[in-house]
């Protein structure tokens, strides 16, 4: 190993050490308020890490990983979700009864799984690290033991990704059987140098599909998502739709894009029937839903099917459109959970739409934190969902997929319909209700989430320009 | 920093005050509340005093001060700023906006001190005055249109402020809808300008078309009367007159600023500052002088057959901004913006009167219930008068008759000035002394017949003191040739605007102003005979039939009404369920019906979802490997 290899891998070191350093304070010496603290620095440190590799890169450390501006950038998401992730856990988990240190261990691993799968240049690197991720969510989801349907979601999420992983495994062996490489960058050498794709190969990129769309949550392998939305305690649930999807759809693009799987008629096909069938079924879900958390969960496989359109655009500009999609939604999804998150409490979740009767009326800082999310995530101008939304159009329109971009505004208009049901309950007369009050740290966050979506919406040139100069595959 | 970014501060100051009142309102006593509202605009109206002496200092090296605050809107090849420029017209109306305006929020907080909207009121009357200050600063079209919608808003919120009265809410949509026509119009016109030239600022627009199209050619034509639409439709002329005397259901302080002294004007300052695009439509700068006499006369007509003291001042506005464009359709541009300022001043001084008289009388508004006031309260009498009499400009004493006799003296001396003309504004002058002077012996004189029920303090009447004195003393900033020969007033103007081409006919001008005088005289006297001496001249006249016709202004809204209202509702009516709307209701049903549909999938049972993977699969590589 090379001097440069290690220094690309500092985040990584980072993120493993960190959790065995809890372990071992926590065994000797059991307080929250350090292991939080703790937990916070790690992150900025393996924030800041990214600063020291970029002028190292791009990089590859033979065959497993490479590092290169695309994944630094990812990286880079995935650091700030986790962080304020944490932060806003931060109430939410003291609350708990029994273990609660733990959880921030579990969130250490989790996050070092999604990182891998952000630098994954080989099949064996993309694995290991959905296992990581996937394990550290089992246990995440599944972090109130003592209740029923957080229990209820951590099994049925563990049994359906072991059934998809499965897929996933088989699907990776039958392309390897069929190419002779694990690596993308051979393997998509070995497409153009073989022609027509063969049958093996083909069954080997289906399988693969159920594998990535179960953690996509793409219809028709998308069923898990309410349920365990639910029953996850709210910040997990954030996590699994911003760091978790995200950390996905890293290695989903640098591989399709590595293969060139837009030029492939059927694959084409089968994609654009995916996305198209996400964008509606999660936005017609959503329309009577009562929960928010399962409403977000139809929200975000709706997302999701908007998001996959970039696969097919096949071009640098359709990646870089999809990075500003992801960082808007990201924002955006941690906003929406983050306002639950704050109003809930270890024994009363806020998730019901009628929890929220009238919030505008007591807590009125929420209330338009929690608006301006909503009409974030519905689209709507001077928020930075409309700009995401706007360039994925953009670049969905000029590379000529009419179909998909028509669906994703149609089913868009549905999804409006929802986003406004929460909306106009907020501002509705006062109800009933009996939320708890949020911390200033929560405020604080809350603005400063809530500003950044403004910011991106109303003056995105410059993350534009940050994203067009950089990045790329 | 440069003296000219001040100018910025001017609308920036009202929009400020009007974010602190409409956010937190709540927490403000109605005492900050009224002291947030005017102080605002005391200190707008101090700031322009400074800008104007330093003006006034840097004339006539630099005639305008420009200023760019904010890139606004940079796509293609529409690059547009928020940026001010401010000239010698622009000061003109700053100047009216700013101190008139802040009189007569002095006034307002008196006037509003009982009501419990007074937070909402003082935050539309800000963003009024900002939105007004922005219209008249702009150096851009977009950004004068950006103003000409606020105010717009503006007085839509006001004249609907009352809202719990329905007939209050009708006239606040009425007015918007009207006044709508007309921008429609005109940014139609803007997009025109700005097709053809690639650029919105005003100045460039300018120069660019008088050294582009030709003077009459049909495009020049057709933008110069898209553009007067717009005007026509925001100060209330022919044919869309029609929404002003409803707009007085607003309270008085608003009809004052807003439908008297400044907004109604805004036409009359986007003519003057477009006037090369007129020049080069000689046509359509014609029409603006024909439908100037027309809306005068016929508005004069309407005020003398009211009964509503609110009306009547609302069809003497409609006919006083007709002398402006008459003014202006003639070339006299310093006229008009003469008589703008002058009759700002004696219009405001008599709607807050009017106010003054309807708030004592517990909003009393026919003037036939009202009477012999002239003792119960001098102060008010006093300075009605005395803008009554501006108002009929009575010779020499007050500024109505300097600002009035230009436009009269012009309207038949300059190139495009005819007899007719002249004839029209010398009917609307006689017209204009009978019925202001039909208000004072009506209201003010014979015998009382409702008492007031307190009296007006003074925060209500030094407001209208300081009017007086500008109704009286205002004119003498600009004098006639035929005595005195001062022009101070129109060689500023003539910094901006062209001077008035006047035919070669010899100095008839103190013979036209001696006719003038008389006949504003005459319509004094005859007032006095008719509606005082022997009320029962008028009597017969008060029932007949051409007095109800003016009353209802000319039968306009009737005509609107069977002309576009019916049909346009009646077709909506048949329209109601098209197929656009099966479109809209099919998709929601549909996607109703989905839900149910796709919820049952949705059970939480686990072998379910483990049958979507399998289907999913099955689906995939069937299809796959189908080929």
């Amino acid at each position: 190993m090379t001097e440069t290899d290690f220094l690309c891998l500092t985040p990584f070191l980072i993120l493993a050490l960190a959790p065995i350093v809890i372990m071992l304070v926590i065994s000797i010496f059991r307080n929250y308020e350090i292991v939080f603290g703790f937990s916070l620095l790690s992150l900025i440190l393996a924030f800041a890490a990214l600063f020291f590799i970029a002028p190292a890169i791009p990089h590859s450390i033979q065959p497993l990983f490479i590092i290169d501006m695309y994944s630094l950038f990812f990286l880079g998401i995935i650091f700030i979700s986790a962080f304020i992730v944490a932060l806003l856990s931060y109430n939410y988990i003291k609350r708990l009864e029994g273990v609660r240190e733990e959880y921030y261990i579990i969130l250490f691993t989790s996050t070092l799984g999604a990182a891998l799968l952000a630098v994954a240049n080989h099949f064996v690197l993309f694995f290991l690290g959905i296992e990581t991720l996937s394990i550290s969510l089992y246990i995440l989801i599944a972090f109130q033991r003592t209740k029923d349907n957080s229990i209820e979601a951590g099994i049925k999420y563990l049994i359906l990704a072991s059934v998809s992983t499965a897929f996933l495994l088989f699907g990776m062996g039958l392309i390897y059987t069929a190419f002779g490489s694990m690596m993308f960058s051979e393997i998509a050498t070995a497409i153009s140098l073989q022609g027509p794709l063969t049958s093996l190969a083909i069954t080997g990129f289906g399988m693969m599909l159920v594998g990535i769309g179960f953690k996509l949550a793409l219809v028709p392998f998308h069923a898990w998502t309410p349920d365990v939305y639910q029953g996850a305690p709210a910040p997990v649930s954030a996590y699994i739709a911003t760091v978790s999807k995200g950390a996905v759809m890293a290695v989903l693009i640098r591989f399709f894009f590595n293969i060139k799987g837009f030029d492939d008629h059927y694959l084409f096909i089968i994609i654009s029937a995916i996305a198209i069938l996400s964008m509606f079924i999660g936005n017609i879900l959503a329309i009577r839903q009562q929960n928010i958390k399962r409403l977000l969960a139809y929200s975000s496989i709706a997302n999701m099917g908007y998001l996959i359109i970039i696969l097919l655009t096949g071009t640098n500009k359709g990646i870089q459109a999809s990075l500003f999609y992801l960082i808007s939604y990201f924002i955006t999804t941690i906003s929406a959970f983050g306002v639950i998150t704050l109003l809930s409490n270890a024994k009363n979740e806020a998730e019901m739409i009628s929890d929220y009767k009238g919030l505008f009326w007591k807590r009125p800082f929420v209330a338009i934190v929690f608006t301006l999310a909503l009409l974030s995530l519905a689209g709507i101008p001077i928020t930075a969902g409309f700009i995401g939304k706007f360039y994925v159009i953009f670049e969905g329109m000029k590379a000529g997929l009419m179909l998909l971009v028509f669906a994703m505004i149609i089913s868009s208009v549905i999804g409006l319909y929802y986003y406004l049901r929460v909306i106009t309950t907020m501002f509705s007369p006062a109800g009933e209700t009996t939320l708890p009050q949020i911390t200033f740290m929560g405020k604080f966050t809350l603005a400063a989430i809530t500003i950044s979506i403004l910011i991106l919406g109303i003056y995105p040139g410059w993350l534009i320009d940050i994203i067009t100069r950089f990045v790329g595959l | 920093m440069e003296k000219s970014t001040f100018i910025a501060l001017l609308p920036a100051i009202p929009l400020f005050s009007f974010l602190v009142l409409a956010l937190f309102g709540n927490k403000l006593s109605r005492k900050a509340t009224g002291f947030i509202g005017a102080g605002s605009i005391g200190i707008v109206a101090l700031l322009t005093l400074i800008i104007a002496t330093e003006f006034f200092h840097s004339l006539p090296q630099i005639k305008t001060y420009t200023v760019v605050v904010w890139e606004w809107i940079n796509a293609g090849n529409l690059k547009v700023n928020i940026s001010f420029s401010l000239d010698s017209l622009s000061l003109v109306f700053c100047f009216v906006i700013t101190f008139v305006g802040f009189l007569i929020h002095l006034y307002s907080i008196a006037f509003m001190a009982k009501d419990e909207g007074i937070k909402r009121f003082f935050a539309y009357m800000n963003l009024f005055v900002a939105s007004m200050l922005i219209l008249v600063l702009a150096d851009n079209i977009l950004l004068l249109y950006l103003g000409w919608e606020g105010v717009g808003l503006c007085s839509y919120l006001l004249i609907g402020f009352w809202y719990k009265e329905p007939a209050n809410g009708y006239a606040a949509r009425k007015a918007f809808i009207i006044t709508r026509i007309g921008d429609t119009a005109m940014i139609i016109g803007i997009f025109i300008l700005f097709i053809t030239f690639g650029t919105v600022n005003i100045h460039e627009l300018m120069q660019l078309a008088s050294a582009k199209w030709a003077s009459g050619s049909s495009i020049a034509v057709i933008t110069a009367a898209l553009l007067l639409c717009g005007a026509l439709g925001k100060s209330a002329q022919l044919p869309l007159q029609t929404w002003l005397p409803d707009a007085m259901a607003g309270p008085s302080p608003v009809s004052a600023l807003i439908h008297a002294a400044t907004m109604v004007t805004a036409g009359v300052y986007l003519i003057a500052r477009t006037n090369m695009l007129f020049s080069l439509a000689p046509v359509v700068q014609f029409a603006i002088a024909i439908i100037g006499a027309l809306t005068l006369l016929i508005a004069g007509f309407s005020a003398l057959a009211q009964h509503d003291l609110k009306r009547i001042l609302a069809y003497s506005t409609i006919s006083q901004i007709g002398y402006m464009f008459l003014a202006l359709g003639v070339g006299a541009w310093s006229a008009a913006i003469f008589h703008f300022m002058i009759h700002a001043f004696f219009k405001a001084l008599l709607f807050l009167g009017a106010g003054v008289v309807i708030l004592v009388l517990d909003e009393e508004h026919d003037i036939f219930k009202m009477g012999g006031l002239r003792k119960k309260m001098p102060v008010v009498f006093w300075t009605f008068l005395i803008g009554s009499a501006s108002l009929s400009a009575l010779p020499l004493i007050t500024a109505g008759f300097y600002s009035k006799d230009q436009i009269l003296w012009f309207a038949y001396s300059s190139e495009s000035g005819s007899l007719w003309l002249w004839i029209a504004g010398i009917v609307g002058a006689f017209l204009t002394a009978l019925y202001s002077f039909r208000m004072i012996f009506i209201v003010f004189f014979g015998e009382s017949k409702t008492l007031p029920s307190f009296n007006a303090g003074k925060l209500m009447t030094v407001p209208l003191v300081i009017l007086a004195v500008l109704s009286l003393i205002g004119g003498f900033v600009e004098l006639p040739e035929s005595f005195g020969n001062f022009h101070p007033f129109s060689k500023l103007i003539e910094n901006v605007l062209p001077v008035v081409l006047i035919k070669d006919i010899g100095n008839l001008e103190i013979l036209f102003q001696l006719l003038s005088a008389v006949i504003a005289l005459t319509g004094v006297y005859l007032a006095y005979i008719i509606y005082f001496k022997k009320p029962s001249l008028s009597a017969s006249f008060n029932h007949s039939h051409l007095n109800r016709f003016f009353e209802k202004g000319w039968g306009f809204d009737k005509l609107y009404d069977t002309l576009i209202v019916v049909p346009v509702v009646w077709l909506s009516e048949i329209d109601k369920n098209d197929f656009f709307d099966w479109m809209n209701i099919g998709l929601s049903k549909l996607a109703l019906l989905l839900n149910s549909l796709f919820s049952i999938t949705q059970n939480g049972k686990l072998r379910w979802y483990l049958m979507s993977f399998v289907i999913g699969i099955a689906f995939i590589l069937t299809f796959m490997l189908y080929k």
